[in-house]
């Protein structure tokens, strides 16, 4: 009798630990494989990821030249981002806004290392010139694409500055 | 093209670098050296004030924050043990959720969707980039602006 209360005991004990265990465990966050095997099966590295709503952007590289690319995350196809990337010219950070409309991107072009905002549905590209004199590093973007924080080397330190975009 | 105004330079903090702005524009999350550890930290760009961060204080060096619309959500790259990996603090609910990548593929920086349905995860596999997104809309509950309710307004803007 004693014996049944002990195995019944260590019984109940495994499966309470293999629910913890188990909820301890599962993994949160699902892969989403058929996006990701679409990206690996174009033979580009890609790095600096941004997400939107349905967007991704991230700068690819290949054969030792980096662009910025955009991809609909539901249909998985690449979206054509025309006057964005320039032969003399490398990306080095790029944000996109939540509905897609805006991306800002940091750039450099042989000594300068520039700020810009390019807005899709134009295809226009606008340079901000920082106010204090700095060179941007990082950007990101708020949702309505209109709101910029830039990390900037200044005098040896990094600094994050604000910027607000009439327009 | 529009004028252009600068609205808040520099936080009174020596080396801010890998800034994050929420969608909604509210909140600025930035990684700053805390005792000689880079912390991630998130402001109020409303009143200027620094938010806490209940799980977000331990595992630096911390890298890439990235948050999402209301700011409920907060990603952030760090490390457990000699392992890096993602990490999303719930501001409302105070629960962490961690991802920890294979030891072959070492996460380096990271986007989360406004609404927090996804992630993308930058890692580092035999010395090549690579870019993983991660579907998230099973287990949170996403931040969008229309669901935001009095109880979750009164939890992030009285932390």
């Amino acid at each position: 009798m004693k014996s049944n209360f002990y195995v019944d005991q260590s019984y109940w004990y495994c499966i309470f630990l293999l629910i913890v265990l188990g909820g301890c465990m599962s993994n949160p966050m699902r892969p989403m494989h058929g996006f990701n095997d679409a990206l690996v099966q174009t033979s580009k590295t890609y790095r600096e990821p941004s997400v939107g709503n349905k967007w991704l952007v991230a700068l690819a590289s290949y054969q030792g030249k980096d662009q910025i690319e955009m991809f609909d995350v539901r249909t998985r196809k690449r979206v054509p981002l025309p006057g964005i990337n320039r032969a003399d010219s490398q990306p080095i950070s790029v944000s996109v806004s939540a509905d897609g409309a805006r991306l800002a991107f940091v750039q450099q072009r042989s000594d300068r290392t520039e700020l810009f905002i390019y807005r899709r549905k134009l295809g226009t590209l606008q340079r901000i010139d920082l106010t204090q004199k700095g060179i941007p590093r990082r950007v990101t973007l708020d949702s309505s694409g209109k709101v910029l924080a830039v990390q900037v080397s200044r005098q040896g330190r990094w600094d994050v500055e604000i910027i607000r975009l009439q327009g | 093209m529009g004028r252009v105004e600068r609205i808040q330079a520099s936080f009174g903090t020596r080396n801010q670098q890998d800034p994050a702005l929420s969608a909604n524009g509210d909140n600025l999350a930035l990684i700053v050296d805390y005792n000689g550890r880079p912390s991630v930290q998130l402001r109020d760009l409303r009143n200027g004030k620094i938010l806490p961060l209940r799980h977000l204080s331990r595992n630096q060096p911390h890298s890439s924050p990235s948050l999402s619309w209301n700011a409920r959500y907060v990603a952030v790259i760090g490390q457990r043990g000699n392992r890096r990996l993602a990490i999303i603090e719930d501001r409302v609910t105070g629960r962490s959720h961690q991802l920890v990548m294979p030891r072959d593929r070492i996460p380096v920086r990271l986007s989360l969707a406004p609404d927090g349905s996804q992630l993308a995860l930058q890692v580092i596999e035999k010395g090549q980039w690579r870019i993983e997104l991660f579907d998230l809309r099973k287990k949170i509950e996403l931040d969008q602006p229309k669901l935001r309710s009095k109880s979750t307004q009164s939890v992030l803007g009285g932390l």
